[in-house]
C-alpha cells in the first residue's frame, strides 16, 4: 500500500478529499522534478510532456481543493504528506537519460495504471458512502487518463531501434 | 512548529543521471528528518565524496561536502563540538569502506550519536564505473575487464562485527520502508548504520536496480527477525549480496553511553582543576 497511517474503513470524506489533493500535489511535483531532470540532460521533447503533465495534475488538486473548501471550509486536515508514497507520482526509476516522447509517455500510462490500482484496492475497505462515491469518480478518471495517453501514444511513430542510453552524456557540472 | 519532508528541501536541483537510486534516498531522508521534528538549523549533514555524497546540498540542513573518505571524522569532530546538534554522515560505498574504510571501525568503538548512510551501489559512478569495495567477484567494469577477482566487504557484517549499536538496509524500491529505518537510525542514541541499496542506473547491474530489488527484497519483519539478537543479525547479514534483506538486523536493546555524554562528565569532573584557555602553554613551560 501505498501510504501508511491511513485506516480507510473509518476515514471521513473531508480526510479522503485531502488525500486525494495531496495525490495530486505529489505527482505535480514529481513530473516537475522529472521535467528538471530532463531539461538538465538536454531531453527537451521528455521535459515539455512532464511539464505539460505537471500542470494536468495541478488542475485536479485545484478542482479538488476548491471542492474540499466548499464542503468543509478551512478545516483542519487529518492527512499529510508524509503519508504518502508515489501513489500516483511516477517512481524516480523511471526516468531515463534522453527519453523518447513515447517512453515519456509510458511513464505516465503507467502512472495512471498505478493510482488505478490504488483506488481499486482501496474501495472495498470503505464503508462511508460518500468517501466510496468519490473513489469511485477518482477511479474512473483514472481510466479517462489512461485512455488519453493511450490516444496519444497512438500518434506516435515507434521509436527507433537506436538505444539512447548507450549515448548518454556523463553526468555534468552544476553552476 | 510542525515539520513537513519540504521543509527539508533546497533549491538545489539535483544532478544525478535520471533514474537514480539517490533520488528516493534524499525523498526518504527528508521523511525521516520531518518525522524526527528537528528545524534544519539543527542539523548538521557531512559527506565524502562520490554521487551520493552530494546529498548535504540538497537538504536545507547545515552541510559540509568533506573529502573523500572523510566523513566519519569530520563528523564526530562536529558531534564532539556541537553535541546538541543532530549529525548525519552520508557517503557511497567507494567513500565508506575503500577510501574511508579504516575511519568506520573507529567512528563505531567510539559511539557517538551519528547515523551513518551509505548509498551502496557495488560501483564507482561518479568517475564512470570502476570496481568498488562491494563489486561482486566476476563483475566486469572498465577496471576489471576480464571479471572481478576480489572479494566484496560485506559492509552488514563489517560494521556489526565492530559493533554498531544499530544496523539496518533498505532500499527505495520500498520508500515506506527506507524512510522508516532511516528514522529508526537516528532515533538510536548511538552510531547507527542504514547500508542502502541504491542502484546505479548508468553503471550498475540490470538485476541491482529498482525494479529488481522489488522482486528480490524481503522484509526481516516479514521473516520474525528478532533485532536484539545479535546472532541472528549476524547470521542475515552473512547474506549480504544473494538475498535482499530490508529492515533493522541489529539494534542494541541497551544502548551504552555516548562518547560525548563521557566526554561531557569527564569535562565536569576535571573542571574545576583545569588551567583556563590563555595559560593552556603553561603545560609546556619548565616548572
Amino acid at each position: 500500500m501505498p501510504t501508511k497511517g491511513i485506516d480507510y474503513r473509518t476515514i471521513s470524506l473531508r480526510d479522503a478529499l485531502d488525500l486525494a489533493v495531496l495525490i495530486e500535489e505529489e505527482a505535480k511535483e514529481r513530473y516537475l522534478e522529472l521535467a528538471d531532470q530532463m531539461e538538465l540532460h538536454h531531453t527537451p521533447d521528455a521535459e515539455g510532456f512532464f511539464r505539460f503533465m505537471a500542470d494536468n495534475e495541478d488542475k485536479h488538486r485545484v478542482e479538488l481543493l476548491e471542492r474540499r473548501h466548499k464542503l468543509f471550509d478551512h478545516q483542519p486536515s487529518g492527512v499529510t504528506r508524509e503519508q504518502l508514497f508515489d501513489v500516483e507520482a511516477p517512481d524516480y526509476s523511471e526516468a531515463r537519460v534522453f527519453m523518447t516522447p513515447r517512453e515519456a509517455l509510458e511513464t505516465a500510462l503507467r502512472s495512471e495504471t498505478k493510482a488505478w490500482t490504488f483506488f481499486d484496492k482501496v474501495l472495498p475497505q470503505l464503508v462511508d458512502l460518500g468517501v466510496r462515491g468519490l473513489f469511485e469518480e477518482l477511479r474512473a478518471e483514472e481510466v479517462h487518463h489512461q485512455e488519453l495517453v493511450r490516444r496519444e501514444l497512438a500518434k506516435l511513430p515507434p521509436d527507433d531501434a537506436f538505444c539512447h542510453e548507450d549515448f548518454a552524456d556523463e553526468p555534468v557540472g552544476q553552476d | 512548529m510542525t515539520l513537513t519532508a519540504k521543509d527539508f528541501k533546497s533549491d538545489l536541483k539535483p544532478i544525478w543521471c535520471p533514474g537514480c537510486g539517490d533520488f528516493g534516498v534524499v525523498q526518504a531522508m527528508y521523511r525521516a528528518l520531518a518525522a524526527i521534528g528537528r528545524p534544519p538549523h539543527e542539523i548538521a549533514f557531512v559527506s565524502g565524496i562520490g554521487c551520493s555524497s552530494r546529498i548535504p546540498g540538497y537538504t536545507t540542513a547545515y552541510g559540509f561536502n568533506s573529502v573523500h573518505g572523510r566523513a566519519l571524522p569530520i563528523a564526530q569532530g562536529i558531534k564532539l563540538a556541537r553535541p546538541q546538534l543532530l549529525v548525519l554522515a552520508a557517503g557511497g560505498d567507494g567513500d565508506g569502506f575503500s577510501i574511508g574504510g579504516g575511519h568506520v571501525p573507529h567512528a563505531i568503538r567510539r559511539n557517538m550519536d551519528i547515523t551513518y548512510v551509505v548509498m551502496d551501489n557495488q560501483i564507482y559512478g561518479l568517475t564512470k564505473g570502476q570496481l568498488s569495495p562491494t563489486s561482486p567477484r566476476g563483475l566486469q567494469t572498465v577496471t576489471s575487464v576480464g571479471g572481478s577477482l576480489e572479494q566484496p566487504i560485506n559492509p552488514l557484517l563489517y560494521v556489526l562485527a565492530y559493533g554498531a549499536g544499530f544496523v539496518a538496509q533498505g532500499t527505495p524500491a520500498d520508500m515506506a520502508g527506507l524512510t522508516a529505518v532511516i528514522e529508526e537510525a537516528i532515533r538510536y542514541p548511538g552510531f547507527a548504520f542504514v547500508n542502502v541499496q541504491s542502484p546505479c542506473v548508468t553503471y550498475g547491474q540490470e538485476n541491482q536496480q529498482i525494479k529488481a530489488h522489488r522482486e528480490q527484497m524481503k522484509t526481516l519483519a516479514s521473516l520474525g527477525h528478532d533485532a536484539t539478537n545479535m546472532a541472528a543479525a549476524l547470521a542475515r547479514a552473512q547474506h549480504y549480496g544473494s538475498e535482499l534483506y530490508t529492515g533493522v538486523f541489529y539494534k542494541n536493546p541497551q544502548p551504552p553511553q555516548t562518547f560525548e555524554a563521557q566526554a561531557r562528565e569527564r569535562q565536569t569532573q576535571l573542571g574545576p582543576s583545569a588551567r583556563p584557555r590563555d595559560r593552556i602553554l603553561d603545560m609546556f613551560r619548565q616548572q
